[in-house]
């Protein structure tokens, strides 16, 4: 017997409006309507629209770096003139483990020292209420969490919590996990990166050379259910931005070049920000 | 009773009016006033505690007056003063205040002498030597004439050459030659009996600041609750609000001080980002500071009267937005910094300010977002490449198969050996000796290889490979031998980028070590 068509609709857009995904299937058919293709996707995904909770996977506690630069990376495109700031937050007792971010290699990536705010926090409770903080104010681009150890207080209740608030306030959060197990969280995106290596300089083969991060997506849930047909990436960051380097040549063969990163905005009149810097 | 050592010996410093009944005095020997009562209680006598507790009573008398002050001239204790200037109608006259003020003392079970006059020194001598009056504004010489001269808070020795020449009451140096007073006895005579008659100032140092801006409320019944407490900040935030409002003034700081019924004072201070006078967000502040309280919230047996005071005023004009002024964000990041500081503490939310040196460590100064200052501009913007993460304290790595002054081929960091494909360096990074201040003059022998300086604390941190040196920075000093560093950028074989240097140079006495400092993307 046939259910009537109707109210399996009605009942989907509620769910739908329970869940807030009309948002967020609405960014990201923008995002994939523009450049159909299985990698282009992907890359596409590299701008996913603000408002939502990826996570970013690295092996082990020494690729904190990769799985720092590949955030920034993807935070960086969200800085907007209203959103200008980053904040990165951080449990005290682990900066020894995986590093405290360093102002003056954030230039690298397109932003100034003090653009990205760090928060030293002593507990886990206390970081998650800091997180859905940031993420409630509307001038904060994106909030960036690194999390050396696996607290129990981060289950899967407390990411659906992160991914409602950060849908609910337009403001991305990129939680940063290292190891290889996997648990349960309501992200939306999950990223597996891992350091690959460089190219070399162009004038000193044996110079380490740009960036390059081997990006596998995890997880794609982006309002309607994809399968994409090609889940790994091989990209490059450059000063125009991550650019894809084909895994069969590894070399620097830039399919495409994405605009290039949010620099400091240049002096405008009447411009507060400005004036003061 | 009390005791304290006096040239060796204990003696009785303070009796309660029960044991001077008993025929003990001041100054007598413990065992002789123990072999008149057996059952004397007796206890060492602590002057700076005494004082503490003193002072921190004194914070409370701030809920009857705004400045209060201990007097320390004659003891470090015992002595409060008010300023009731324009106050004393509030208790419905200064007979009252006297007595409500004295009376909730006696009520507790303290002695307590009061007395009321225009200055300092003739409140003291009144209180002292003829307690509960009240001297009416003129009649100050006349009612201080009859007291004795220790009323003046005068030295023993003064005290004993006044009486030898027969002057025993105040009224008798009214008049004398002033300059043979003054050589006779000192300055301090003359200047004690000027500052009794008000002929010159004696300040008042307040123990607590004078804030200009401030909105209290009393209970009549007392309140515990931390609950109730915000509650009534909120309120008390919005009375301030308004009144700052009216003057277009902002406050930088804000304290509340929670007066209790037993005589002790709870202060919070919260600080803001920027001056601000807005209800909603003050209140915040001290909802967030009060969620790090945690156990030192004690209300005691009730808290009676509440006040909250703001600080550091500047002129915060009303601003419209969208005419000239772009709508930033720029305030609500700054409330949102308020927010996370007053919860999470002063220093849990820093940024990175750039500062003008090219040591790595301490080119970045991590700075409270909420207390900025200016921007150095002689700071590195565009430095040489550098890592995306530093480790606070650079960890030993072990090093093989290393060509003389290049980079690694091997190395073995946190247990884990890897391979070094590619490298690029080194950057040498020396200390900055025009830090140092030293002249040019002969280098000091080199350091023993004998004995590595190893600090104690640093020594007990887990350390993670045992036969390594821990890295001990000697930036402060400047050693020409030991605090050259050369820097390399390293990948491994799995692409990995670390920031690696050697410390010290082959040849030297103490063979080079080598440490990670960082990482890249």
């Amino acid at each position: 017997m046939p259910r009537p068509k109707p109210d399996l609709d009605a009942l989907r857009a509620r769910i739908a409006a329970l869940e807030k995904r009309p948002v967020l299937a609405e960014g990201a058919g923008s995002a994939s309507r523009n450049r159909p293709g299985g990698e282009d996707d992907l890359l596409g995904l590299l701008k996913a629209p603000a408002g939502l909770l990826h996570e970013i996977f690295a092996d082990e506690h020494r690729q904190s770096g990769t799985a720092l630069g590949f955030t920034l990376g993807l935070a960086g495109s969200l800085i907007t003139r209203s959103r200008q700031a980053l904040i990165y937050l951080q449990l005290a007792a682990e900066a020894q483990e995986i590093g405290l971010p360093y102002g003056l290699g954030f230039s690298a990536f397109g932003l100034t020292p003090d653009r990205l705010v760090i928060g030293r926090i002593g507990t886990v409770p206390e970081l998650l209420w800091a997180l859905e903080e940031a993420l409630a104010c509307r001038a904060v681009a994106g909030v960036i969490v690194d999390l050396a150890s696996h607290p129990k207080a981060l289950d899967f209740t407390a990411s659906r919590r992160i991914a409602l608030r950060s849908a609910a306030a337009g403001t991305s959060a990129f939680l940063i996990r290292y190891g290889t197990g996997r648990q349960a969280s309501a992200a939306r995106l999950r990223w597996h990166v891992k350091a690959g290596a460089s190219a070399g300089q162009p004038f000193d083969a044996g110079a380490p050379g740009n960036p390059r991060f081997n990006v596998e997506i995890e997880k794609l849930r982006l309002g309607q259910v994809r399968q994409a047909e090609q889940h790994h990436l091989i990209l490059d960051w450059t000063e125009n931005g991550f650019v894809s380097v084909d895994p069969r040549q590894h070399s620097l063969a830039p399919l495409r070049r994405p605009a290039p990163p949010p620099r400091p905005q240049p002096a405008a009149l009447g411009h507060r920000l400005s004036q003061a810097g | 009773m009390l005791w304290e050592k006096i040239k060796g010996g204990m003696r009785i410093a303070a009796l309660d009016a029960a044991a001077s009944g008993a025929g003990l005095s001041v100054g007598q020997n413990v065992s002789d006033a123990r072999a008149l009562v057996p059952d004397l209680l007796v206890f060492e006598h602590d002057p700076d505690f005494t004082a503490h507790v003193f002072s921190e009573f004194a914070d409370w008398h701030s809920n009857a007056s705004p400045i209060v002050a201990v007097h320390d001239a004659m003891a470090p204790y015992g002595d409060l003063i008010l300023d009731i200037t324009g106050v004393a109608h509030l208790f419905g006259g200064e007979e009252r205040m006297l007595a409500t003020l004295t009376g909730r003392l006696r009520a507790l079970g303290y002695t307590v002498h009061g007395a009321i006059a225009d200055t300092v020194g003739a409140a003291w001598a009144f209180a002292h030597f003829d307690p509960g009056r009240i001297v009416p504004e003129g009649e100050l010489e006349a009612q201080l004439a009859d007291l004795s001269i220790h009323a003046l808070r005068l030295g023993e020795d003064q005290v004993a050459g006044l009486s030898q020449m027969g002057l025993k009451s105040v009224g008798q140096l009214y008049g004398r030659d002033r300059k043979a007073l003054q050589a006779r006895f000192g300055a301090a005579l003359v200047s004690r009996l000027d500052q009794a008659l008000g002929l010159i100032e004696e300040r008042v140092i307040p123990r607590l600041p004078i804030a200009e801006y401030h909105a209290e409320r009393r209970f009549p019944e007392p309140i515990g609750y931390l609950d109730d407490v915000l509650m009534t900040v909120r309120d008390l935030a919005i009375q301030l609000g308004l009144r700052l409002g009216a003057e277009a003034l902002g406050a930088q700081s804000f304290h509340l001080f929670l007066y209790r019924v037993d005589h002790k004072v709870m202060t919070l201070s919260v600080n803001a980002g920027r001056a601000t006078r807005d209800p909603g967000h003050i209140a915040q502040l001290f909802v967030h500071r009060s969620e790090r309280l945690e156990g030192e919230y004690d209300a005691g047996f009730g808290i009676d009267m509440i006040r909250l005071a703001a600080g550091s005023l500047s002129p915060t004009p009303d601003v419209q937005l969208g005419t000239f002024e772009v709508d930033d964000g720029a305030e609500d990041l700054t409330r949102l910094y308020d927010r996370m500081t007053s919860r999470l503490g002063p220093l849990a939310v820093v940024r990175s300010k750039p500062v003008d040196t090219h040591i790595p460590e301490r080119a970045v100064k991590l700075e409270s977002v909420v207390a900025r200052t200016p921007d150095d501009p002689d700071a590195l913007l565009d430095p040489p490449v550098r890592p995306l993460r530093l480790l606070p304290v650079p960890e030993p790595i072990e090093v093989m198969a290393e060509v003389p002054h290049g980079p690694p081929l091997r190395m073995v960091w946190r247990h884990i050996s890897c391979r070094v494909l590619k490298a690029s360096g080194p950057e040498r990074i020396e200390a900055e000796w025009w830090r140092t201040g030293l002249g040019l003059g002969f280098l000091p022998p080199p350091p023993d290889p004998e004995k590595p300086e190893i600090p104690e604390d640093r020594a007990k941190k887990k350390v993670i490979v045992p036969r390594l040196e821990e890295h001990v920075s000697r930036l402060p000093t400047f050693d020409a031998a030991s605090t050259v560093c050369d820097y390399y950028i390293v990948e491994d074989e799995a692409g990995r980028r670390f920031w690696v240097f050697r410390l010290g140079l082959y040849g030297a006495p103490t063979p080079p070590r080598w440490y990670l400092h960082g990482f890249f993307a």
